[in-house]
């Protein structure tokens, strides 16, 4: 891949020798999961095999999905159901789970959170030790946060309560994730927590605190758990906005996977781009998937 | 106090309005554009003073029309709540609703046959139909199937060329998720939205959610912008133009937001007065003042 005037290391395809020049010295590789591990309901061809490589070779293996649908309990059933093997709940962070460990951490102890979302997310708000509010509550506690995640049952209804509650400056507002649409590569791209937020911002005058990729929260909590190294960690991911920014963020050298929603063009062309937050979603490599990671481990 | 003064290469000034000054401003007008909520009433209650006021000016001879964002009305419905709350009686023609405005609009925009998916109220609804413009009926909107998966193949309908976006109770993820599908079948299907207010001021303080909140969450979700029928954009006031025979230098703009009511009355050259009865406070303008900002109008409170 050419590499016009930009950094000298950009948007290289990893293969043959410069594979194991990249993976030989990782400790651990950090993991999108919609669009590179699997698209809907079928694994990608080839990732549980790296899966087991990486295993296998001592490297670890860390999952980081701005989906807020489900509890990192369902999520080692989903991993489990397409063919992964050994993957814990305990590597898996998802933004639901992390949205609700930094409100467990941003609050008080006291008061209740007034949750978008569905069950997954709720379940992992209770699990973190929180008190949900519920609907149509008259009076008693206060509402502390109002938490805005995917939600297929949001109404106008719920907007306004949301707003009645952000009318008190002390009740935070948060957000699982930014993505405006939920998954790639489907004809019909339902949308995604993004349109949810933004209209709880538009209605309330507030700005939420965004808790998922790109923002570096969800490393924090990978740090704090698992203790990696940026330096020997790669992050592997399939959207230029989200997992190559946020790998950047967080320092870590990126790789690009092409079967999801970024396509190899929208690299170059910020590759290209003068202005530095565009050099920023500029993947350091990029795979057609991540099958093509495995000749770079030893057998 | 005069009103706002147009000086040349400068700013406009921003003062208040009262005495020998109104008497000028408001005798140098034929014609007086309301905003109504904040400014007429707030909910189902009515100003103090505003219904008198508009009496005087009806009586000197004064056209009154009416230009709200409000898409929940028909104009026919704001007759009907001008008169019940003591307002000079206004004919329909009058009145230039949002609803009315975004069905003009569309009956213009869509080829013929084409129709519009709609997010909004029976208002609306009313609207389009009175315009003749072919829509599917709004309305809560289950979601069809659990699974994304089933929401792809729920039918869509070919004759869509359009998704219009108003105030929507029964707003919810699922008309989102249709939206977004029409939206994404083509660029050639219009997103239009009746205004971008962010909040709808109800009587004694309180205030809901207003439709900028929805039109924010389908833009966000198909990444693209909407066409904003009504204030600050100039297309209401076009609609009044082409009803009336207007000189806008001979006319007033009254609204209480500065963002849309006082935007649109500049942008369209006529004068311009803000009332501290609805969304703007006296520490706002205030503030703006010492900010230095383009203020460029005259305020007044009922009196």
């Amino acid at each position: 891949c050419h590499r016009p005037g930009g950094r000298r290391d950009s948007c290289r395809r990893l293969s043959g020798a410069g594979l194991r020049e990249v993976l030989g010295p990782a400790q651990g590789l950090l993991f999108d999961c919609d669009g590179v591990l699997w698209a809907g309901e079928r694994a990608v061809p080839g990732a549980p095999e790296l899966l087991e490589r990486l295993q296998r070779c001592g490297k670890a293996a860390l999952f980081v999905s701005n989906n807020s649908r489900r509890s990192v309990a369902e999520l080692e059933l989903r991993f489990s159901r397409l063919g992964f093997r050994g993957v814990r709940a305990e590597h898996v962070f998802s933004s639901a789970l992390c949205s609700a460990l930094f409100l467990r951490q941003r609050g008080d102890g006291g008061g209740l959170v007034f949750v978008l979302g569905g069950e997954g997310l709720r379940g992992e708000v209770r699990a973190a030790g929180l008190r949900l509010a519920g609907e149509g509550e008259p009076g008693g506690e206060a509402v502390r946060a109002v938490l805005v995640g995917y939600d297929e049952d949001f109404t106008f209804g719920k907007l306004a309560q949301a707003c009645g509650y952000l009318r008190d400056p002390r009740c935070l507002l948060v957000a699982t994730d930014p993505d405006p649409c939920r998954f790639p590569l489907c004809l019909s791209l339902p949308p995604g927590t993004g349109s949810l937020t933004a209209a709880v911002e538009t209605a309330s005058g507030r700005k939420a605190l965004v808790v998922g990729k790109p923002n570096t929260y969800m490393f924090e909590c990978i740090v704090e758990r698992f203790g990696v190294d940026p330096s020997r960690t790669l992050m592997v991911g399939d959207r230029l906005e989200t997992d190559i920014l946020f790998g950047k963020n967080c320092g870590l050298s990126t790789i690009l996977t092409l079967t999801g929603v970024s396509r190899l063009e929208e690299a170059q062309a910020y590759m290209a781009s003068d202005s530095a937050a565009a050099k920023d979603m500029v993947p350091h490599y990029y795979v057609d998937s991540i099958a093509d990671l495995i000749p770079g481990l030893d057998e | 106090m005069a009103a706002a003064e147009a000086r040349p290469g400068g700013r406009r000034r921003c003062r208040r309005l009262e005495g020998e000054a109104a008497r000028a401003v408001l005798g140098a007008a034929d014609t007086l554009l309301f905003d109504c909520d904040g400014v007429l009433w707030r909910g189902e209650a009515a100003l103090g003073g505003a219904a008198a006021a508009l009496g005087r000016l009806a009586a000197a001879g004064k056209r009154l029309c009416y230009v709200t964002n409000n898409s929940s009305r028909t104009r026919q419905a704001y007759g009907e709540k001008l008169r019940r709350l003591g307002f000079p009686p206004a004919t329909p023609r009058h009145v230039f609703g949002s609803a009315y405005c975004a069905a003009r609009f569309l009956r213009q925009a869509l080829p013929p046959g084409a129709a519009a998916y709609v997010l909004g109220g029976p208002a609306l609804a009313a609207e389009l139909r009175e315009a003749g413009v072919p829509h599917l009926e709004p309305g809560p909107a289950a979601l069809p199937g659990p699974a994304p998966a089933d929401w792809a193949r729920a039918p869509l309908d070919p004759a869509v060329r359009a998704v219009l976006v108003g105030f929507d109770e029964h707003f919810s993820y699922a008309k989102l998720c249709q939206a977004l599908r029409y939206l994404l079948r083509g660029p050639d299907c219009l997103l239009v939205a009746t205004n971008r207010d962010h909040r709808l001021p109800l009587e004694g303080g309180a205030a809901i959610p207003g439709t900028g909140c929805l039109v924010k969450a389908v833009e966000t979700a198909a990444e693209r912008e909407a066409f904003i029928v009504g204030k600050p954009n100039r297309y209401m006031f076009d609609c009044v133009a082409s009803e009336f025979d207007i000189d806008p230098a001979r006319t007033i703009m009254v609204g209480d937001r500065l963002d849309t009511d006082i935007l649109m009355g500049n942008t369209c050259g006529l004068t311009t007065l803000l009332t501290l009865t609805g969304v703007t406070t006296l520490e706002e303008l205030e503030g703006l003042w010492k900010s230095q900002k383009t203020s460029h109008f005259s305020w007044v409170t009922w009196k």
